[in-house]
Order: C-alpha cells, then structure tokens, then sequence
C-alpha cells in the first residue's frame, strides 16, 4: 500500500490536467477529417464479421425515424466535440460499428452497465447500436454457458488477437489471491480471466465505477479488496468510462470514436474520456442559480424543494464531480439525477460511495478519522480537536497562575 | 520607561500591517469557508436569486482573502532569508544551538515559567518553528484552495487568460494525491473530494494553531514581564537590562 502511495505520488507530476480543447483549428480537422474518411473506406472493404445486421434496418425495425437518426448523429459529434462538418462521417461510423468485434467480461458487478443498455422501455439509437456491435462474447447476454461459453470466448480471442475492444464490467476482488470471484467450469479467478482476455485486446474499455475505480464493491472496509482495471493490468491502452451505471452515450461515443478515427479518444488524469468527463457537474446545472443565491432545499419536500432550489445541502456533491449528466442526460436526454430533485453523489469519482454518496455536505459527514478508526464528521473532528486544545491551555492557565501567586509570595 | 529596561524592536510597520491583515482574513476565511462547506444561514425566499447572490458573495470574500494570502505569503517567505532582524531560517535549522533554546523555552512553558533560561530580547527557536508550523498549514491551504478553485476553470479559460488555470495544474495537482495520502482509503485512486476533505480538516488545525498562538502571547506577556504584546502593536518589546541583578 505504501509503494503505491508513493507510485501515485510520483505519477501526479505527470499526470495530464483535465483541460479540454474544444477547439484546434482548421488544419488539425482537416487532417483528421480526411484520416476518417480513408479509415471508414477501409472499414467498409471488411465484412462484419459475425452479425450482418443493417443499423439503417435495425433502426427503423425499432420505430426511429432517419430524421431522429440524423439528429442523433449531429448530437453525439457536437459531444464528441468534433465540428458540425463530421456528421456525415458520424452517421457512417455508426453503421460500421458492426466491423469491430467486442468482448465484453463481468466480474465482480450487478450488471448494471448492460441493464442500462438493454432496459429501457423505447430503445434510443445509442441502445440500438450497442445492439448491433459485433458483441462476441457477453456471458449475460450469450445463450451458451459452461463449456461452451469457455469455447466461445477462445475462439474470439484467438480470431481477432489483437484486433479486439473489451469491455470490463465490474471490480477486480484481488483479496486470497484471487478466490472471492471465481467464474467458468475451471474455476479461474477473475484475476486470472482478466488477465487472459486483456492480453489480446486492441484496449480496454472499462465501464461503469467498478470496473473503474473498484466502485462500490471497494467501499470501505473493502472486504474483497477490490480494485478497478487500470490497478491490475499493466501496459494496456485504457479507458475508463465511470459512472452508476455508466451513459450509454459515452459508451457508444468512445467506441464509435475508435471506429471514425482508429484512435481512442484525448483521456484525463484518471483514464477518462475528455469529451465527457472534462465537465464538472455543477458548471452545467440548471440549479446553479439558486447554488448562487444561497437558495437551498432545507429537507426532501420543503418550499425549496418543490422550487427546484440547489440541492448542495442536501448532500449534491457535483461541484466536486466530473461527468457530463448535467448536459446530455440520461436516456436520450430526458431527465438526470439533479433534474429530478436529488444530489448527485459523484458516482464517476474514485471511491465515491466513501467519500461522495451520503445526503448532506461534505462538512457534516461521517468521514474515517486519519487514524481510520472512528468515524466522525469532519467538523465534530475539528470542535474536539480544538477543546482539547482549550482544555489543554485551561489547565496551563490555571497552573501558571496558581504558582505565579506562590511565587510572589515567596518574594514577598 | 521602567528602569532596568531596555526597548527593542522586534517587527517593522510592514511586518504588522501584514500580522494584522492576516489577521483579518483568517477571520474572514474561516466565516466565508464554513458557509461554504455547509450554508449555515438561509436566505429569504421572496427575493429572486439574482439579487441575492450569498454563497456567491460568501465564495468571493473567500477567494479574495485567499489571494491576500498569497501575496503577504510571498512577502513572508521573503522576510525568512532577508528579514533585518534574525532571520528566521536561522532559527528553524536544527542546530544544536537551536535545539537547546528550543527546549529551554519548552520546558519554561511546561515548568510555569520556572526556568527561564534563553535570551528573550530575540525572537526564540521555539516561537519561530511554531510560526513555521502556521506558515506551512497556511501553504497547504493555498495549494488545495487553489486546486480546487482551478476545478472550477475546467474549459482551460479564465478572465486574464488561459497560463492562470495551466499554471494553477501545474503548480497545485499533485495536492491530490498527497490529499489522498493524508485522508487514506482502501482505494488507491485519488479524487478532489480528498482534497476538500484535507482544506476542511486544516482549516480546524489552523485555528487550533491561532488559539494556542494568542493565548501565549498573552501568556508571555503575563509571566515574562517584558512586555511581549506589544510586538504586534507597537513593534517593540522590553527586556531587562541586566538578568543578574534581579535575581
Ligand atoms: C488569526 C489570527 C492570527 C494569526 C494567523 C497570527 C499569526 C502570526 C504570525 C505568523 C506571527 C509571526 C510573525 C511573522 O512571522 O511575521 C505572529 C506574531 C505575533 N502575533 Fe499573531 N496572529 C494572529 C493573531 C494575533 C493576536 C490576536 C495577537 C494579540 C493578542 C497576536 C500577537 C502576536 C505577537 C505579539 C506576535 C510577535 C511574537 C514574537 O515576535 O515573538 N497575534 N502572529
Ligand atoms: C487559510 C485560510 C483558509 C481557510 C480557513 C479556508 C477554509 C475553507 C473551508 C472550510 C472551505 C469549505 C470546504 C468544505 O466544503 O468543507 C473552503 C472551501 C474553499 N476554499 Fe478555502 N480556506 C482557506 C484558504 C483558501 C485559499 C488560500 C484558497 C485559494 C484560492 C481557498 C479556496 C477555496 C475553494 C475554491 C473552496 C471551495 C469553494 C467552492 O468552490 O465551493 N481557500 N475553504
Ligand atoms: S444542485 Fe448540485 S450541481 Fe446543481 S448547483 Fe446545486 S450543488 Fe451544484
Ligand atoms: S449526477 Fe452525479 S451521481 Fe448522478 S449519474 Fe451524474 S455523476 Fe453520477
């Protein structure tokens, strides 16, 4: 633990800032618009390589008219901070999302990344093209199991080697060596299935804030140790896409990133794309008015409630957060955690469930102590902390002025 | 004057017009700090927020102490190799001269005032680590405050350009792990809650620091008999002029 303090140290004077650049000039888009184009012709020269699905059909299978594709598409390209002119080349990338094949590997998890894609009651395209990638392997999804989904997967390893995206969901429980997750007919531990499937992969995607950064499995006391991807696999390009559970949005926008440019895209400090994590919460929140005016909501219900007043009383930790639900929503935007009366709780933070997820400020939190025993809200800490230094100067005063009388008797 | 007295100058103007003006804003941080970190006030609901604007006020009398900090900071980092008194990196070294005067004022404090065996006409060893402590937590301040001013500029631009938040990362993210270190959890990738949490918890240090600070002036200014206070006033002290013959 120590070492890796200390690692982390070092690895904070190199770490990138979290500034996005959202614009960089005529030349740089030029250049990169003429890189995808030859990336899609490429692409297009490939046959999909196990599904056949059309995304044009599966679209209108599913009700959703080419006006709202298109308007989809200029979306997710202004998201994915690309200009306006990349939209054609957006709308193309995603019916060739088929061409790059996904593995996709639960581990210490609820599935809640994959509810998130599947459940919703009318799918939005980005649902729909996560549908239709060329999804591999996906023990939840896939009807094969035991023996079979063991076969299945290493037919996919060994035919795209190198070629490959995963998709990790889920922390790593790297407590006795491995043997709090254990999967498959051969009892390999998540540690060693990780490894494994990593090893061959174009990158990683890691989705949702276990996979990440141990998410809530690693809430404190962290009974299994668990710990997010990026703290177990080494030399492996990365991206992280946290969040509980992660946006489809961002899902489908690094990937169809790495399908438009054949790149991943501009990551921050901790792994996280830029174009949607380059936000901080309460920068883009439509109660940030009232955050200024001082206006909150005292209790759940109250008059301030119901005047949809800042919710930072009521625990909204999104000065502190970065994440971009307060500009493209949940669900094709419909609503996000604030909109709808509650504070977020920094789900795409490392360690959120300890240090972001309670109902009131920071200040009146119950916090471990540093000495990791008792825990104490921060400010109940200081008020001890500060009448043990009164009493400490009571009894030095009293003390002081008990023998300084003796003294000046004794000269008297 | 008092016989057997003799006076002398322990802090210029400057140094006092900068005492008093941290004074100042100490008060002023932590008011504006613990609003910020939970509203303790509300506000009247019949005025639109626009006109209201407190935790807005509340953050920018927060930030502008933050940047007189900053400056008087500089100006007391100068004074530690430059002051025209003893300079007090001198005092702070650990050399054995120091170490014994460290621990003869010490042990008068601990003994009552019982033993006092240094040269008071000086600032002491003792007093000028204890002002370094206050200098460092202050630093600290500084660097996580900014950081976590520097969150709010994440689109890289500011009102006087865009080196202010590059120099701001620069200069204060690596509060974050060592934010990190300091809070501790059984996850090892760091967040600016830490940081937060660390500005929160070291505001409470400081005023610790600030109670026990007055209280030993006043204290010294009681038992020594030399008039200590008026440093911070009047800039000048007292000391007897010859210790033997009052004993
Ligand atoms: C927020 C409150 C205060 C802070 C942060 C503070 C801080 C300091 C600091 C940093 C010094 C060292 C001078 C230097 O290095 O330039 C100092 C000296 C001094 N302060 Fe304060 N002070 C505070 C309040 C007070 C008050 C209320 C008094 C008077 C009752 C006081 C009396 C003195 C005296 C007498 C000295 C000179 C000590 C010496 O040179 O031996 N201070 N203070
Ligand atoms: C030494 C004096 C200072 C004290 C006592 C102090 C105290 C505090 C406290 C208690 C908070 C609330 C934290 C929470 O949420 O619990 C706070 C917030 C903050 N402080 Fe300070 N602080 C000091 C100096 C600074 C400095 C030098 C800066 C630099 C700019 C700064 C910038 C900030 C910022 C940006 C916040 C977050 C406010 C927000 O944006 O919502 N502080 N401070
Ligand atoms: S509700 Fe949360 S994110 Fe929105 S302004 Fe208030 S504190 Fe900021
Ligand atoms: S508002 Fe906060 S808690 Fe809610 S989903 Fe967004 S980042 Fe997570």
């Amino acid at each position: 633990m120590a070492g890796d303090k200390i690692e982390s140290v070092k690895s904070l004077f190199t770490a990138k800032s979290a500034k996005v650049e959202t614009n960089k000039g005529e030349e740089y888009y030029q250049n990169l618009y003429a890189q995808c184009r030859e990336r899609l012709d490429n692409l297009k020269k490939i046959v999909p390589v196990s599904n056949n699905i059309k995304i044009k059909e599966a679209i209108e299978e599913e009700g959703v008219s080419r006006r709202d594709f298109l308007k989809w598409a200029s979306a997710t390209t202004a998201m994915l901070m690309l200009p306006a002119s990349f939209t054609p080349l957006v709308a193309e990338a995603a019916t060739l999302m088929n061409r790059v094949p996904v593995v996709w590997i639960e581990l210490q998890d609820c599935a809640g990344n994959s509810e998130a894609l599947l459940r919703s009651d009318g799918p939005t395209v980005d649902e729909i093209i996560l549908d239709i990638i060329s999804l591999e392997f996906h023990e939840t999804l896939m009807a094969a199991a035991g023996h079979q989904a063991e076969k299945q997967l290493e037919d996919a390893i060994e035919t795209f080697k190198g070629k490959y995206l995963l998709f990790v969901e889920g922390s790593v429980p790297m407590g006795i060596n491995g043997q709090y997750g254990t999967l498959g007919a051969k009892g390999e531990t998540f540690i060693d299935h990780l490894h494994r499937v990593a090893k061959d992969a174009a990158a990683i995607i890691a989705v949702g804030s276990c996979a990440t950064f141990g998410g809530i499995p690693a809430a404190a006391p962290n009974p299994t140790d668990a710990k997010g991807v990026m703290d177990v696999v080494n030399g492996k390009t990365i991206v992280n896409i946290p969040a509980c559970p992660a946006n489809p949005s961002n899902m489908v926008g690094v990937i169809l990133h790495y399908v438009l440019t054949g790149q991943l895209p501009e990551l921050d400090s901790l792994l996280r794309p830029k174009f949607a994590f380059g936000y901080r919460i309460h920068d883009n929140c439509e109660r940030r008015a009232h955050f200024d005016a001082g206006e909150y909501v005292e209790e759940w219900g109250d008059e301030g409630a119901k005047n949809n007043f800042c919710l930072y009383k009521m625990g909204c930790k999104g000065p502190m957060t970065f994440n971009n639900c307060s500009i493209v929503r949940y669900n094709e935007g419909v609503n996000w955690p604030v909109g709808v009366g509650r504070g977020c709780i920094g789900c795409s933070e490392p360690d959120f469930w300890d240090k972001y997820a309670y109902e009131r400020p920071m200040a009146n939190a119950n916090i471990k102590a540093p000495t990791g025993g008792v825990e104490k809200s921060v400010d109940e800490f200081g008020l001890g902390l500060l009448t043990a230094a009164g009493i400490g100067i009571g009894i030095h005063a009293a003390a002081s002025a008990i023998a300084g009388k003796k003294d000046n008797q004794g000269e008297a | 004057m008092k016989k057997g007295y003799k006076k002398v100058e322990r802090m210029t103007s400057a140094m006092r017009i900068i005492h008093w003006i941290n004074f100042f804003s100490m008060i002023v941080a932590i008011a504006t700090g613990l609003y910020i970190a939970a509203p303790y006030y509300q506000t009247l609901i019949a005025e639109p927020a626009v006109d209201k604007y407190v935790m807005a006020w509340n953050r920018w009398g927060h930030f502008m102490v933050a940047i007189i900090f900053d400056v008087t900071s500089i100006v007391v980092a100068y004074l530690y190799f430059f002051s025209r008194f003893e300079k007090p990196y001198k005092k702070v070294l650990p050399t054995a001269k120091n170490i014994k005067e460290f621990f003869a004022v010490l042990v008068n404090l601990i003994t009552l005032n019982r033993s006092k065996k240094f040269d008071s006409s000086h600032s002491d060893s003792f007093n000028t680590v204890y002002f370094t402590i206050f200098h460092l937590l202050l630093l600290l301040m500084l660097f996580t405050g900014l950081q976590l001013y520097v969150e709010g500029l994440e689109s890289g631009l500011s009102s006087i350009g865009t080196w202010w938040p590059s120099m701001l990362h620069i200069a204060t993210d690596w509060t974050i792990p060592f934010s990190h270190f300091l809070v501790g959890s059984s996850v090892q990738d760091a967040t600016i809650m830490d940081v937060r949490i660390v500005h929160h918890r070291f505001m409470w240090l400081i005023i610790v620091w600030v109670v026990f600070h007055i209280y030993y002036q006043v204290w010294r200014t009681i038992f020594w008999q030399e008039g200590d206070i008026a440093i911070a006033f009047g800039g000048s002290k007292y000391v007897k002029e010859d210790k033997k013959a009052e004993n």
